[in-house]
């Protein structure tokens, strides 16, 4: 059982309200599962605003003010001030925008921050080494864990909801050193890292975790000098294809200086080798496109960089997106402002591409939009767009790809 | 046959199993409006979850299965019981908030010993499930 501080007590007790005592129960249930057996501080929280507009009523009408430093994720397409230009059905709009309203209410009474992104390493939600999080987003724990070294575990969206509400969570898994050990080791061979794309990148990540599945990983191979942007793609594929929170780059992630501080001077369970052979079987697996005619170019999943913002600028600078085809940049409000002021969102504009803000991409229903075929540079998108409700195919290759492919209108430019 | 496990979430069900080898998202492996698994090439394509016991051995992908779930349950379209080799964060939370029977850390690995088809009742509170065989499906290894 998880053991409670006196005031740990009065949130279970109910003595601070029912929203701030049904989010201490669930808690302490979920830790219950886990063996935890003690709470602990929260720094940081990033909590999703998809949920059931009736659920988040429950938890949070009744809260005040929440105890951890909160963002809040990226929204569906169809809440944002783009709907309209990207060419959303009106009817999806006016009707998703109702149930918003309400949970913007909600955030705001509760002082979660309005960053919508999924990407809170962009607005300030700082993580560094040890710090405790609790944070909905499998992108976002990854590189929270591996990058930056701080402590957070696979928290559900409504988790990471009641460790902003209490300030707390249960104190296990990936909390503990001992559980923090890789139990995967992946050498990469004989790839040309430096000439290999984000694309490449998504699909390296993709492969080893489906490999991993749950497990925590030590990856050899990689220089300290890779760009964040690169490591992004890899990591982020990490928990779509698999469930990886902890993937130690062995040199770059804080805690692995050495693969034998990575796997805590113990033996790994299974080591692999990947190469080439492996990218390509996951271009085989998430290119599921009968047609290379293009619709839709989807960039910016996890939300873009203010460096692949501008790449993208250069890319189409001086040129034309072919008519017909939508393509969509996506990123955090805070990076926008900065591209516009240097000029990028404008030649992506003129060019006949649009710099979107606020939203995820990925899970983006059929209902809303009219598209058959979408091309990415993003694993994640290739990924889940033609999941749930969805039903569009989709062609998977690097930035540069899927600019050319805008511009021709054709996979492969 | 009986199992003993771990309680994941307390309640009773009971119904048809349905099993499956894969690590489980209910985000882009179920489509929420039928109950339906809609990977294609995944084992359970093209059936539904609906009503029955679901044994899998573990979650995957998206922190937002407890959302994409609830809605399942809203249009009665989740399973009835769930049972996993063993749970991690995600599926967890897709039990506890939709209040679904769930337990894991089964004495033998259940999408080994549980076939789709055979009649499972669980008690997740006392730990405890009952596996009676289908026929079809001959006797337990």
């Amino acid at each position: 059982m998880v053991k409670l501080t006196d005031e740990q007590n009065k949130m279970y007790d109910g003595e601070y309200g029912p929203g701030v005592q049904k989010a201490m129960a669930m808690l302490v249930k979920y830790g219950d599962i886990f063996g935890a057996e003690c709470m602990i501080k929260v720094d940081s929280a990033h909590v999703d605003i998809w949920g059931p507009v009736e659920v988040l009523s429950q938890m949070l009408e009744v809260v005040d003010q929440a105890r951890a430093f909160t963002t809040v994720h990226s929204l569906k397409p169809s809440t944002t001030k783009w709907a309209m230009g990207m060419g959303i059905r009106p009817e999806v709009v006016e009707q998703d925008t109702k149930t918003h309203e309400k949970r913007v209410k909600l955030y705001q009474k509760a002082g979660f921050l309005r960053a919508f992104t999924c990407a809170p390493y962009l607005v300030g939600n700082m993580l560094r080494p040890g710090t405790i999080f609790s944070q909905a987003g499998t992108s976002g724990i990854i590189i929270g864990n591996s990058l930056f070294g701080a402590r957070g575990n696979r928290d559900a969206v409504n988790a990471a909801i009641c460790s902003a509400i209490t300030g707390v969570t249960p104190k296990m898994l990936l909390h503990r050193p001992e559980n923090r050990r890789a139990e995967l080791v992946a050498q990469l061979q004989g790839l040309d890292l430096k000439n290999l794309s984000t694309a490449d990148f998504g699909a390296l990540g993709y492969y080893i975790g489906a490999v991993a599945g749950l497990r925590n990983v030590a990856v050899v191979g990689i220089p300290s000098s890779l760009s964040f942007e690169k490591l992004k793609y890899f990591l982020s594929a990490m928990p779509v294809s698999g469930g990886v929170s902890l993937c130690h780059i062995v040199g770059v992630t804080p805690e692995a200086p050495t693969l034998e501080a990575a796997l805590g001077n113990g033996k790994p369970q299974e080591t692999i080798e990947v190469g080439k052979n492996e990218i390509e079987e996951i271009y085989q697996r998430l290119n599921t496109a009968k047609t290379d005619q293009v619709d839709l170019v989807c960039l910016g999943c996890p939300h873009y960089t203010i460096s692949e913002i501008k790449s993208v600028a250069q890319l189409l600078d001086g040129r034309k997106v072919k008519e017909g085809v939508r393509v969509w940049v996506s990123t955090a409000d805070s990076v926008y402002t900065l591209a516009k002021r240097m000029g990028y969102v404008d030649i992506i504009e003129k060019a006949g591409g649009l710099v979107v803000t606020d939203m995820c991409m990925s899970s983006m229903p059929a209902l809303e939009i009219d598209v058959k075929t979408s091309a990415t540079d993003s694993a994640k998108v290739a990924h889940y767009q033609p999941g749930a409700d969805v039903g569009v195919e989709m062609l998977y290759g690097s930035t540069e790809q899927c600019i050319a492919t805008a511009i021709t209108g054709k996979w492969g430019g | 046959m009986i199992l003993k496990g771990k309680t994941v979430n307390e309640g009773k069900a009971e119904g048809e199993a349905i099993v499956s080898k894969l690590p489980f998202s209910f985000v882009g492996d179920l489509e929420v409006a039928s109950g339906k698994v809609i990977v294609k090439g995944h084992d359970l394509e093209g059936q539904s979850l609906k009503g029955k016991i679901f044994v899998f051995p573990t979650g995957k992908g998206s922190t937002i299965g407890p959302w994409f779930a609830y809605q399942a349950k809203v249009l009665g379209n989740l399973p009835t019981g769930m049972i996993c080799t063993e749970v991690e964060p995600v599926i967890a939370m897709v039990a506890i908030m939709n209040e679904i029977p769930m337990v894991h850390k089964l004495d033998k690995n259940p999408v080994e010993v549980i076939k789709t088809g055979d009649y499972i009742k669980m008690d997740a509170g006392a730990e405890v499930v009952e596996v009676v065989k289908n026929k079809r499906n001959g006797v337990s290894p």
